[in-house]
């Protein structure tokens, strides 16, 4: 053994520690608790690094769920809740995040704070509002009492996150299912029969003021590649709207919460 | 032919400024429900809190010989909140302090009695309280943010009403302001965003 080489995850951890540090200095002043919004989307968010090698695993998990019922479960580990309530974190991530989809805010949010230098063991459970009726904050409870913090307490954080999920997951599938998830298109009809109008009265007006050409000043030659188009026409659309792509995870779909669930220390 | 084109002109004006006037209107009307959507919730969830106490109260009542007053305490304040009602199509500022009020005396006596349940170690092992006192944490969670959600549509509202021109359009119908929750003595900091990612404060 050499005297100073120092292992290869050691020195990875140490470069992450480095970009991290490099990272957190622009938001100096308040304290940093809710993680943006990951990218790319995951489902397994393990900021505490308490899952390990058990994260991809439970990633692929949470995907088929999400794909096969639309319900989106995710994971948040956090090593520090810098003093704040941790249902107002796991309420924070879920609404900013947007978890679960956005007709029937069928996201679960569970966050998990191991017990560390920071203090004690937090760990909370938050459905959206759509699931309320079959995650409700009494079982929320039980489910953190019985199945989670058991384990927990023997540092088996992985094995108290699987335990719940056999829990939450037949819980939640039974609110929704896939065949009722139907993208809404209200929005597009709107702009659609908008620009349908729009398209109508800059015809009515070229044609007014291709006459009023012909008819007052005479030939001009040919108009129709000239700046016809009357005052409200629109020189370009501003904007466009970010488009989740469609297969896999294609990340979180704007859910909504309500602040439910219930939470555990140890 | 000029006539016809002068009349279109002033056709296009009326049309545009009817619709400018219409859009004003309609952008309001659906403030003015969003807020309006915002308090029903806000009423859903103390609704909530009101519909557990009785539960909670014969739970405490059955399980131990607990301090009666705490109780009557509890009660009373539930029976005094219950008279308090918001004119849901108005929500003046007056009638959102008084229920205000009436809530938190509520939250100060259920606070009261859940401090004295430590006291009874085989009330806090009764699976049926555990149960209660996990629903009633979560209702005053929900209570937190339907509070600051109807907060925050009010203060979308009450900016759009006093702002040019639509403060014309506001008066002309009779948009009067809202009222907002006032935050709870030091209770209020929502735990912020560790990146800034272009959202709007």
């Amino acid at each position: 053994m050499k005297p100073f080489s120092i292992p290869s995850v050691f020195r990875f951890k140490a470069v992450l520690l480095g970009l991290l540090l490099l990272v957190l200095p622009v938001s100096a002043g308040r304290v940093p608790v809710i993680p943006p919004v990951p990218d790319p989307p995951r489902l397994v968010n393990d900021y505490a690094g308490i899952l390990q090698r058990e994260a991809a695993g439970l990633e692929r998990l949470l995907r088929a769920f999400s794909d096969s019922t639309s319900n989106q479960i995710t994971i948040v580990t956090l090593d520090d809740l810098h003093g704040h309530e941790a249902s107002q974190v796991a309420y924070e991530i879920g609404e900013r995040w947007g978890v679960g989809n956005a007709k029937y805010d069928n996201g679960v949010v569970i966050l998990i704070k191991p017990k560390n230098r920071n203090g004690a063991g937090e760990v909370f459970i938050a459905p959206g509002y759509g699931l309320e009726a079959a995650l409700p904050d009494a079982v929320c409870k039980r489910i953190i009492d019985d199945e989670m913090i058991p384990y927990f307490r023997a540092d088996d954080y992985v094995s108290g996150v699987i335990s719940a999920l056999r829990v939450i997951m037949p819980l939640a599938a039974g609110e929704i299912t896939a065949k009722e998830y139907m993208p809404g298109n209200e929005a597009w009809l709107v702009l659609a029969s908008v620009l349908l109008m729009l398209g109508v009265f800059t015809w009515l007006a070229i044609m007014a003021e291709r006459r009023k050409r012909k008819g007052g000043k005479g030939n001009n030659g040919n108009n129709t590649g000239g700046p016809v188009g009357p005052f409200w026409f629109p020189t370009g659309r501003g904007g466009s709207r970010p488009g989740g792509s469609f297969g896999g995870f294609g990340g979180f779909g704007g859910g909504s919460f309500g602040g439910g669930g219930a939470g555990g220390r140890w | 032919m000029k006539k016809y084109s002068v009349l279109l002109i002033v056709l296009a004006l009326v049309i545009v400024i009817v619709s400018w006037g219409v859009s004003i209107y309609n952008g309001l009307v659906q403030k003015d429900e969003a807020a309006q959507a915002a308090w029903s919730q806000v009423e859903n969830v103390y609704q909530r809190r009101m519909d557990l106490i009785p539960n909670l109260v014969n739970t405490v009542k059955g399980s131990a010989d607990f301090e009666r007053s705490t109780l009557q305490d509890v009660v009373e304040a539930r029976a005094a909140a219950t008279q308090v009602k918001v004119d849901a199509d108005n929500l003046s500022e007056a009638d959102i302090a008084r229920f205000q009020k009436a809530q938190d005396a509520l939250s100060g006596t259920l606070s009261r009695l859940l401090v004295s349940v430590e006291r009874y170690p085989e009330l806090k092992a009764n699976q049926n309280f555990r149960d209660l006192q996990a629903q009633l944490e979560g209702t005053e969670n929900r209570i937190t943010v339907e509070r600051k959600k109807f907060n925050e549509t009010v203060r979308v509202y009450n900016t759009a009403i006093r702002r040019f021109p639509r403060n014309m359009v506001a008066s002309m119908f009779g948009f009067g302001k809202k009222g907002y929750f006032e935050a709870e003595q030091g209770a209020e900091s929502a735990p912020e965003v560790s990146f800034d990612f272009g959202k709007q404060a």
